[in-house]
């Protein structure tokens, strides 16, 4: 049972930060995903938590033990490689066994747990079996097995999901989930798949360049992006960030498509955020809002379709219901209007956030 | 029915040809072997009745007590070249010490030619009454095997992935137990090919032994040339000590040629 607290940790190598003071706290018990585009440093701070990867300033403790300098045998941890990095000339209970080795636990009382942790992920009858024999479902449970055998104070995934194929890394994603929530043990998870990390997360970290641009529930990222950049991010398809000015609460983008929003905001430069979910379209009939656009590509995903729209310049993105759909075809001309209350507006040179939401 | 092309044919003939080129020697000295001293005066004499005076007269000559010796001074060069070697040769893959330098520059002791190197060996097996004896011979040997075996060995330390060792690491040993329980045993079959090609290196050379151990502590390939006497020399029974000589190294070549050629290239280029 263990806290996981960076005070102040920063990385470079040389003159490049590749992770600038960085302050996070992993409550006991959870699972905290680090997310953020490639080279954002969230990587480097799960190896720094893991001790593969030297701290050039600030600490790092596990409860009450400073882990800063210890060697990764030192620190408690177990953690799930993205090629899973299994031993090639160790057969599947080998595998599992093999951080009870290291703890000089008896061989037989070694293999005999690694058998029962064998038999709880279904992975019994592959137990002789060499891991160049295994499919890539089979190789992630061995690594899961092997992490979870010694009961570490800490687990870290470093993007274990993504050598596989869709269907099964969203079967393993929930799997995982289980596992971290039957044994309670503190997790700290890395990918680049927003969407991963939402339906992963107890909390949120999302990172860039090397800092945090947000952290919070996943449902507190979702509705209320700190700035421009989580904005773009998270959530799929992505959200639709338009430049153009407040006029007396009306939105008019630089290219002169207007969002009536009825907001108190200050006249002023920002980008309005729109979710593609909350960009309604007005089929040719029924136009009654003030901004039009022709529709492009129409996308079907079964019981919705993703609309590619252009507004005067502007590429839009939106979600419609597929029952919504009649009459809209490609360069057909239809009516856009914002959901009521559920925009974004951020600082146009910050990109910071304006508004406060009342999601 | 399989169609041949001409290609194949023209290929397959050239590997025949350049067999034959190859072996040819040997096949004509396993013949002199069997020969009387006579019957040796005729190269082209190919059926004849077989003696074996030559194998008796080799056999009761030391011969397979510098076989022996040799064997000894392989097996120890080998075994230090081993240990070394594939130290070095890890920390060389993983952490590029020394940089490009020491990588290729190792070799370089194998430009030089050997005479450069054997004096200074002579001078200080004297100095240390070491001379006519295994000692300075291993040394020598391990001038050239260990630069090499630590080369070979490179490539298959670079294909072993970071991860591995880093999961071990996390999984609970020291950076030694991950590099002995995990690393080394991904590299085995080079370790392997490594050693026996070291061997055949050390087996093979006469120039060493002959300067630092010429007595009698002589080593195969300078007992082999001991059969050129000054009155002359015995082809037969010199024939003879080469074939027990050759043996080992091409039954050894003909196991690791496959991870040769890996461990060459593997060492060569950079992936």
């Amino acid at each position: 049972m263990a806290t996981v607290t960076f005070t102040n940790v920063s990385k470079s190598y040389g003159q490049t930060q590749i992770v600038d003071d960085l302050n996070l706290v992993l409550p006991d018990g959870s699972l905290t995903v680090l997310v953020g585009p490639s080279g954002c440093g969230k990587s480097t701070s799960l190896r720094m938590l893991a001790g593969l990867e030297p701290i050039t300033s600030g600490d790092i403790a596990i409860g009450d033990r400073v882990v800063t300098g210890l060697e990764p045998k030192d620190r408690d941890v177990a953690m799930v490689f993205q090629n899973y990095a299994l031993y090639p000339h160790l057969s599947v209970r080998e595998n599992i066994a093999f951080p009870l080795r290291a703890t000089k636990t008896p061989r037989t009382e070694a293999l005999k747990r690694a058998d029962s942790v064998a038999d709880s992920l279904g992975l019994s009858h592959l137990l002789g079996r060499k891991p160049k024999d295994l499919s890539g479902g089979q190789q992630q449970r061995v690594a899961i097995g092997r992490a979870i055998i010694r009961q570490p104070s800490v687990f870290l995934f470093d993007e274990p999901l993504s050598n596989l194929d869709a269907k099964l890394r969203v079967e393993t994603r929930t799997e995982l989930l289980q596992i971290q929530r039957r044994l309670g043990i503190t997790s700290l998870y890395v990918t680049h798949d927003q969407e991963e990390a939402m339906t992963l997360s107890d909390r949120m970290v999302v990172m860039r360049e090397g800092r945090i641009a947000q952290q919070g529930t996943p449902l507190e990222v979702y509705s209320a992006p700190a700035n421009t950049f989580v904005a773009a991010f998270v959530g799929s398809p992505k959200m639709n960030l338009i430049d153009g000015v407040i006029e007396r609460g009306t939105f008019v983008s630089e290219t002169g498509v207007r969002f009536e929003l009825q907001t108190d905001q200050e006249d002023g430069a920002v980008t309005l955020g729109v979710r593609p979910d909350d960009l309604l379209v007005e089929a040719p009939g029924a136009i009654s809002a003030p901004a039009t656009a022709t529709v492009g590509l129409i996308e079907l995903l079964g019981p919705r379709a993703i609309v590619s729209l252009s507004a005067s310049g502007l590429t839009l993105t939106s979600v419609v219901e597929a029952s919504n759909l009649s009459g809209m075809a490609e360069s057909a001309t239809v009516g856009i209007r914002v959901r009521p209350g559920a925009w974004h507006l951020f600082d146009r040179e910050s990109g910071e956030r304006l508004n406060v939401r009342e999601s | 029915m399989r169609r041949v092309s001409g290609l194949a044919i023209a290929r397959i003939a050239l590997l025949w040809a350049a067999a034959i080129f190859v072996l040819f020697p040997m096949i004509w000295i396993a013949l002199a072997s069997f020969k009387t001293p006579s019957q040796l005066n005729d190269p082209n004499l190919v059926f004849f009745a077989p003696t074996f005076a030559s194998w008796e007269n080799v056999l009761s000559s030391g011969i397979l007590d510098a076989a022996g010796r040799s064997a000894i001074v392989g097996l120890t060069t080998v075994l230090i070249s081993v240990v070394v070697g594939s130290s070095g040769a890890y920390v060389i893959a993983k952490y590029r010490a020394g940089g490009t330098a020491t990588r290729f520059g190792m070799l370089a002791a194998q430009v030089l030619p050997p005479a450069v190197l054997v004096f200074p060996f002579l001078t200080m097996a004297y100095a240390l009454r070491l001379n006519d004896t295994l000692v300075p011979v291993i040394f020598a040997h391990l001038s050239f095997v260990l630069p090499v075996v630590t080369w070979f060995l490179i490539g298959f330390f670079e294909a072993v992935p970071r991860s591995l060792e880093e999961q071990a690491r996390v999984d609970g040993f020291s950076r030694f137990g991950a590099f002995w329980r995990v690393v080394l045993p991904q590299v085995l079959p080079g370790l392997g090919a490594a050693a026996i090609f070291g061997f055949t290196l050390s087996w093979n050379d006469m120039f060493y032994g002959l300067i630092l151990a010429p007595g009698k502590a002589a080593i195969l390939p300078v007992a082999i040339a001991g059969f050129n006497t000054f009155r002359g020399v015995q082809l037969g029974s010199m024939s003879a000590a080469i074939l027990i000589a050759v043996i080992p190294v091409v039954i050894a070549s003909f196991f690791i040629q496959r991870k040769l050629v890996q461990g060459i290239s593997g060492g060569a280029v950079k992936s």
